[in-house]
């Protein structure tokens, strides 16, 4: 028997569409769209480490975090007024120490939402302490 | 010639290829949904932060899940403060004190859990903490209340 291809010289399509549709499977498949993600850095001082905490006070930019919300400089604030508060005081100097205390009870949102907000305006000395 | 197979020696390779390019392909998808983070944890939108590409992660990097439960996990195990400690000691031991602690926290969990894990960071005197959050929701997926 002589071999096929002098048989019939016209080339066969069938295994060329047979991968081409298997490439198509293939990244139909693979292609999903992922979330990305970026990461919001902050300091964390030792725990009982007051001494800091006392000396740093009158200077730096206090934000308490509770269950219902967050308090700027011991006012109440949404995270618009946050936003605006926090972009006045980078205006002024971008090396303000930021202080986030945080109540026990408070859900992790509001601390993630202040440091976005900070890192939105350059801040970079954040630290956290907990309460 | 007398027998069949002798007619056509020549082995046909295509099916056995098709099938092992199958076999790749099949791998190469499931070996990508390997569980290694905490899949119910939700993140908090930080648009600002830094974005996280390959450079940000390091071979030395370390990443602690915390659920809205409060159960403290990496690579989908769960792991108690203890343990942390434990795992910060080593990274320090081989990488020195600068290397990336990633906190992926749920954005309902309560703050006492992250303190927890904050906590067994310091304790071990790794200060320089990080939040992970979404830069960009590509994949559609909302927060659920």
């Amino acid at each position: 028997m002589a071999r096929r291809k002098y048989e019939n010289p016209q080339l066969d399509m069938t295994p060329m569409i047979d991968v081409v549709f298997e490439l198509i499977i293939f990244f139909v498949v693979t292609i999903k769209q992922e979330d990305l993600f970026s990461k919001l850095n902050a300091n964390r001082p030792a725990p009982n480490d007051q001494q800091t905490q006392q000396d740093v006070v009158d200077t730096t930019i206090k934000i308490q975090i509770g269950p219902g919300g967050m308090v700027y400089n011991g006012r109440g604030v949404t995270v618009k007024e946050l936003d605006r508060n926090i972009k006045q005081a980078a205006a002024i100097d971008k090396k303000t120490t930021v202080l986030l205390q945080c109540t026990l009870n408070s859900p992790h949102k509001f601390l993630v939402d202040a440091l976005d907000t900070c890192a939105k305006y350059g801040l970079k000395n954040l630290s956290i302490f907990s309460m | 010639m007398a027998k069949k197979c002798s007619e056509n020696p020549q082995l046909d390779m295509t099916p056995m290829i098709d099938v092992v390019f199958e076999l790749i392909i099949f791998f190469v998808v499931t070996l990508k949904m390997a569980v290694e983070k905490d899949e119910t944890v939700q993140l908090e939108d930080g648009k600002h932060g830094i974005e996280l590409t390959a450079e940000e992660l390091p071979p030395s990097h370390l990443v602690i899940d915390i659920a809205k439960s409060g159960r403290i996990s990496m690579c989908n195990f769960t792991i108690t403060p203890n343990e942390i400690r434990q795992r910060v000691r080593d990274r320090k031991r081989k990488f020195g004190s600068e290397f990336p602690v990633l906190i992926r926290a749920d954005y309902r969990t309560q703050h006492r859990y992250v303190k927890e894990v904050m906590d067994a960071c310091t304790v071990e005197g790794v200060w320089k903490l990080s939040f992970v959050a979404v830069y960009d929701r590509k994949s559609g997926k909302q927060l659920t209340k």
